[in-house]
């Protein structure tokens, strides 16, 4: 009897990590909130090991912003021109994507102190692992610049159109990366060398009407490994599995660049758009992206 | 029913209302004679293989079933029949039995002799302890394009017939598929009917989950494609965010109907679950190789 059903608990279990509606993520009385206001145009969102959250404005400024869990903004670092993506790293430091005329990778230490990683090159946005390895988006040559623990550089040709925003899956087996110029997010495998195989297009991103690009932007991860990207219609959202769950509405009327969970128990979701930081509080929760690997929470109703 | 088993038939039905997963056994339907073994019918072989080499669906690796009627000799073609999520399809207990069908059916020649191909979905293995494997079952099977048909055609099924001999004549090429694996399945005919030019959809996706939505209204402004489609369906199947199952598939048959396909559909009372479509497997088929070179006159019979 019990053997007789195992093919079917099997198709139907191995179904029980995806059909996520919005409704798994959203709160209905929580909408979203003004954090900041007055910048030239913020990206590069990022959290801490605290759940502290991160921002530059790559416009204009020269600073790195942190906003504490009860909204009091400082600044982080100074003197650092075009980050258009930022994480911190499991040493502690926090590794910038350098964007415009500066076209560079750095790490900045917790006295301030730079180092140059990448030279000559034209970063959008990154991810560190928990064992050290970057994972840099080059959007106009369509590659994904890869630099070892150990600083070795290599450039990983995609089939990308324009590979903008980029987030690793819970277990840090997979990176996500969407394509900014066509309607796909892809995914890799790492490897335990750091290198990326395994090339898929795993989600489909909606565009604004046929025939358009997604415009997909910045990516996060929950703890659930669903992803979010923001992009032209909205922040969409995705399961394990790569099927959408639903676009949440972009509440700025301007273009969402970057997103990130952070905040008390990561269950705000961040966003930066234009001169604006805005957060919603979720029932989901976010990933530490630099800590050790854990296993997908599983979605209780 | 033993005492043993209707215990345990009631914690496993406990247990399965309370786990939100539809009940297989308690939906109405319950299997024919064509779906039971008999001794004095000749049984055919089920072999496991796994492929991992697929260079359209890099990295992935799944599990495959190939089943050779006892019928099947090298010096004439056999025709073809894939399943989508293999499993579901293969197992002697499962909900579906489909190889014990093909051994009634084939033995009263109410099908021709078929090689039955069940293939599994693909999983790109991540790191070990964290849960984080990539599952390509929705890539695959609910994508509309042509990726899942080149996967079959010049990956998997050269691959796992390739010591049989398998007809040319696409009237003797089938697939079939539950859930999305009915979408699927679809899609593979639907891109290649030079390929495939018979379908069996139980409660299909034809609904938005990656666009598979649209098919009604490419079916009806497509000048119709040789294509024999079974579909069924259940009242309960599910509703949800990507659609509602009942609906999407009603569209689906009219959409064939009215564009000229031969078509049939079949609705249930049953939820999203193999129930129903297992337990009509034995007439769907008979339905679907109807008219094939060597097998039995039909005779119409009310599936339902």
């Amino acid at each position: 009897m019990f053997k007789q059903l195992i093919p079917f608990l099997l198709l139907t279990l191995s179904m029980a990590a995806q059909d996520m509606p919005l409704t798994q993520v959203l709160l209905p009385n929580e909408g979203w909130e003004k954090v900041a206001e007055g910048y030239g145009h913020t990206d590069a969102a990022a959290v801490d090991a605290e759940g502290n959250f991160y921002f530059a404005d790559v416009a204009k400024g020269t600073e790195i912003f942190k906003v504490s869990h009860n909204g009091e903004i400082s600044t982080y670092a100074k003197g650092l021109e075009k980050i258009s993506g930022m994480q911190f790293g499991p040493d502690g430091k926090l590794y910038c994507c350098q964007a415009g005329k500066v076209r560079q990778v750095i790490s900045v230490d917790k006295t301030g102190s730079v180092k140059v990683l990448a030279k000559d090159v034209q970063p959008n946005d990154l991810v560190v692992t928990a064992n050290g390895w970057i994972y840099v988006t080059e959007t106009k040559t369509a590659s994904i610049i890869i630099i070892s623990p150990e600083g070795k550089f290599t450039r990983h040709k995609t089939k990308m159109v324009r590979p903008n925003g980029i987030t690793l899956s819970v277990g840090q087996s997979f990176l996500n990366v969407s394509d900014h110029g066509s309607d796909k997010v892809w995914s890799y495998s790492i490897n335990k060398d750091g290198s990326l195989s395994n090339e898929q297009s795993y989600m489909y991103l909606r565009t604004k009407a046929p025939m358009q690009v997604s415009k997909g932007d910045g990516m996060a991860t929950d703890a659930y490994n669903r992803y979010y990207v923001t992009s032209e219609i909205g922040i969409q959202m995705y399961d394990p599995t790569g099927r959408m769950g639903g676009v949440i509405l972009n509440p700025l009327g301007k273009p969402v660049n970057s997103i990130e969970f952070a905040g008390p128990e990561l269950a705000y979701m961040y966003i930066c758009g234009k001169d604006v930081i805005y957060r919603r509080k979720t029932k989901s929760k976010g990933i530490i992206p630099f800590n050790k690997p854990v296993a997908v929470l599983k979605f209780k109703k | 029913m033993s005492t043993l088993l209707s215990i345990s038939k009631a914690i496993l039905t406990i247990f399965i209302f309370s786990s939100g997963i539809s009940p297989l056994y308690s939906q109405g339907y319950d299997f024919g004679e064509d779906s039971k073994k008999k001794d004095s019918v000749p049984v055919g072989t089920v072999t496991k293989y796994t492929f991992n080499t697929s260079k359209i669906y890099p990295g992935t690796t799944r599990d495959y079933w190939v089943y050779v009627p006892k019928q099947y000799t090298p010096d004439k073609p056999a025709c073809l029949m894939v399943f989508n999520d293999g499993v579901a399809y293969v197992r002697a207990k499962g909900g579906a039995r489909a190889t014990i069908v093909f051994d009634n059916l084939i033995h009263k020649k109410e099908m021709p002799v078929t090689i039955g191909v069940f293939i599994n979905p693909g999983t790109v293995i991540g790191n070990k302890g964290s849960n984080d494997n990539r599952r390509n079952r929705s890539v695959e099977y609910d994508s509309m394009g042509d990726a899942y048909s080149k996967f079959l055609i010049d990956e998997i099924i050269p691959e796992a017939t390739k010591k049989l001999n398998i007809t040319k004549d696409k009237a003797g090429r089938a697939i079939c598929g539950i859930s999305s694996g009915g979408i699927a399945a679809w899609t593979a005919a639907w891109e290649r009917p030079d390929y495939f030019s018979k379908v069996l959809s139980h409660i299909g996706s034809f609904t938005n989950i990656r666009g598979g939505h649209v098919y009604p209204a490419l079916i009806r402004k497509t000048e119709p494609k040789a294509i024999r489609v079974f579909l069924q369906d259940g009242v309960n199947d599910l509703n949800n965010l990507h659609g509602n199952w009942p609906l999407a598939n009603r569209q689906m048959a009219s959409a064939l109907e009215w564009a000229g396909y031969d078509s049939k559909f079949v609705m249930g009372t049953g939820k999203h679950s193999m129930n129903h479509g297992g337990a009509i497997l034995p007439a769907s088929l008979r339905w679907l190789w109807r008219g094939y070179p060597g097998v039995k006159e039909y005779v119409k019979e009310e599936i339902k």
